[in-house]
């Protein structure tokens, strides 16, 4: 610590007190957000924080006018969290930062206009941010890591205070931080009361990378999607490492929607991982697919892609049966649309793939129902009959049927006569 | 004897790290134009990958494991 006279030290701490105040009388967001940035660790602050250790007595000062002492609650708190956060007191920096926290909540009600906003945003930003530190310190006493639950209900205070009130509504965008928080984000994303696109883009990257997360783990694959897609889209391009992250999650999301990455892409963020995946839905090469998810399984398991993955399977199956017909059908153009289930069989036996006939043909059924592949069973005679139009419906962006069923009227396809019958 | 599950203990622990890396942070301050870089890995996708060509190695394989002996009928 750089030396500091006493003097100095009173004459540092009075200078905050009047920028604090000035800031306040004058609606200053800009000049008011600056005096909270605790963890941004700016040279001021910090400054302040020496000051504060050598003059014991801030809080006498606080209290010596009525410009300072209406924001005691904020001020004697704010300072003590200073002084902890400077000495590396992690967890005292935390507690008494969020008791300030919580009084400048009660004063930001009271003002009229959403001026201090900026203020606010900055001030929750640290709380989140102390707490994660003190969180630290804790769990390397041995003491469990609370302090980051105790952030988020501050958080939650702060949304509810903004989303209810008119003007100062706009701030609850910046909230958009608050990971994987049901509650919320089903008031972001059904309150109209704000426009999503006004929320800062680094937020917006942040809050659709989580919520995609989420949508995969719920297997919506539409939303995941678009939330992944968007969190890409608008990713900071330097930040590869974040993009890496969010194609981590976006990759098994495309292609169960039957959507291929380029190997360019696999191998610009080094997510090799996937190319053999790629390759056996391109080739229906089952072995190949379950060999690339047995290799990488810890990996995947711990993106918690795995089930996902694992789903591709079925479409596998699908292309798998589209090059069997396809090769019928350079043979013997007539009769390629009925494909002779032990044909199947065979096919699976030479990529180590061992079922028997009604194996193949429940695997068959499920492609029917899921819409994969369009036909019908001669059941007696072991023969898929295909549709003759469009027998394999691409998926084309669009997530494959998963719980509902197909109405059976639907089932009128276009087929030759319908001889499996009996 | 005793000293060899050792090394293989920290390979997992490396993985681990490897894949426990969490979504970074944005700084606070941080702003980025998205319009170039960000267009370009949006546009590597293939959405009409599934082709009737069955002239690759894997087909070429399958055709003549089917044809090898006739299938019972």
């Amino acid at each position: 610590m750089a030396y500091m006279s006493m003097g100095e030290a009173h004459r540092r701490i009075t200078e905050y007190l009047n920028s604090f105040s000035d800031a306040v009388s004058s609606q200053d967001g800009a000049s008011f957000k600056s005096l909270f940035a605790l963890s941004s660790n700016a040279p001021s602050l910090l400054s302040l924080a020496d000051a504060l250790n050598i003059f014991q007595d801030a809080n006498r000062l606080i209290k010596q006018s009525d410009n300072y002492s209406q924001f005691a609650d904020i001020l004697v708190p704010l300072f003590r969290s200073l002084q902890n956060y400077r000495q590396n007191n992690l967890l005292e920096a935390y507690n008494a930062f969020e008791k300030t926290a919580n009084a400048f909540i009660q004063e930001f009600r009271n003002w009229e206009s959403a001026w201090a906003l900026e203020a606010l945003y900055v001030i929750v930003y640290d709380v989140r941010v102390l707490a994660e530190k003190a969180d630290k310190e804790l769990a390397s006493n041995g003491k469990s890591p609370e302090k980051l639950k105790g952030a988020g209900s501050v958080l939650m205070k702060v949304f509810g205070t903004l989303a209810g009130k008119g003007s100062k509504r706009v701030g609850a965008l910046y909230l958009g931080t608050v990971n994987l928080c049901r509650s919320v984000i089903r008031s972001i994303e059904t309150a109209r009361i704000f426009d999503f696109e006004e929320f800062p883009k680094r937020d917006k990257v942040t809050y659709m990378y989580y919520t995609g997360r989420l949508e995969v783990f719920n297997e919506n694959f539409s939303a995941a999607d678009y939330k992944l897609s968007y969190a890409l889209k608008y990713c900071n391009p330097q930040s590869s490492a974040n993009i890496r992250m969010i194609l981590k999650h976006l990759i098994p999301v495309k292609l169960s929607i039957g959507i291929l990455p380029k190997s360019s892409l696999l191998e610009k963020y080094n997510l090799l991982e996937y190319s053999n995946i790629v390759q056996a839905l391109r080739r229906g090469d089952l072995r190949l697919l379950r060999r690339a998810l047995q290799d990488h399984e810890d990996r995947f398991l711990r993106s918690g892609v795995y089930l996902v993955l694992e789903k591709l399977e079925l479409q596998v199956y699908q292309r798998l049966v589209k090059k069997i017909y396809i090769i019928q059908k350079q043979k013997d153009p007539n009769r390629a649309h009925q494909v002779k289930l032990e044909v199947i069989v065979k096919a699976l036996k030479w990529l180590e793939i061992d079922m028997d006939v009604d194996e193949v043909e429940c695997i068959m059924a499920i492609l029917i129902f899921k819409n994969l592949m369009k036909g019908y069973f001669a059941h007696k005679s072991k023969v898929v009959v295909l549709s003759k139009q469009d027998p394999f419906p691409k998926l084309n962006g669009k997530p494959q049927l998963i719980e509902d069923v197909i109405p059976i009227w639907q089932s009128s396809y276009n087929l030759g006569p319908v001889s499996s019958r009996s | 004897m005793a000293t060899e599950p050792k090394p293989a203990k920290d390979d997992v622990k490396v993985d681990l790290f490897e894949d426990d890396d969490e979504f970074e942070e944005f700084e606070i301050s941080q702003e980025w134009d998205d319009k170039k870089e960000g267009k370009e890995v949006t546009q590597q996708w293939e959405d009409d990958w599934d082709d009737d060509d069955v002239s690759d190695d894997f087909s070429l394989q399958l055709k003549r494991e089917l044809e090898s002996n006739t299938v019972k009928n």
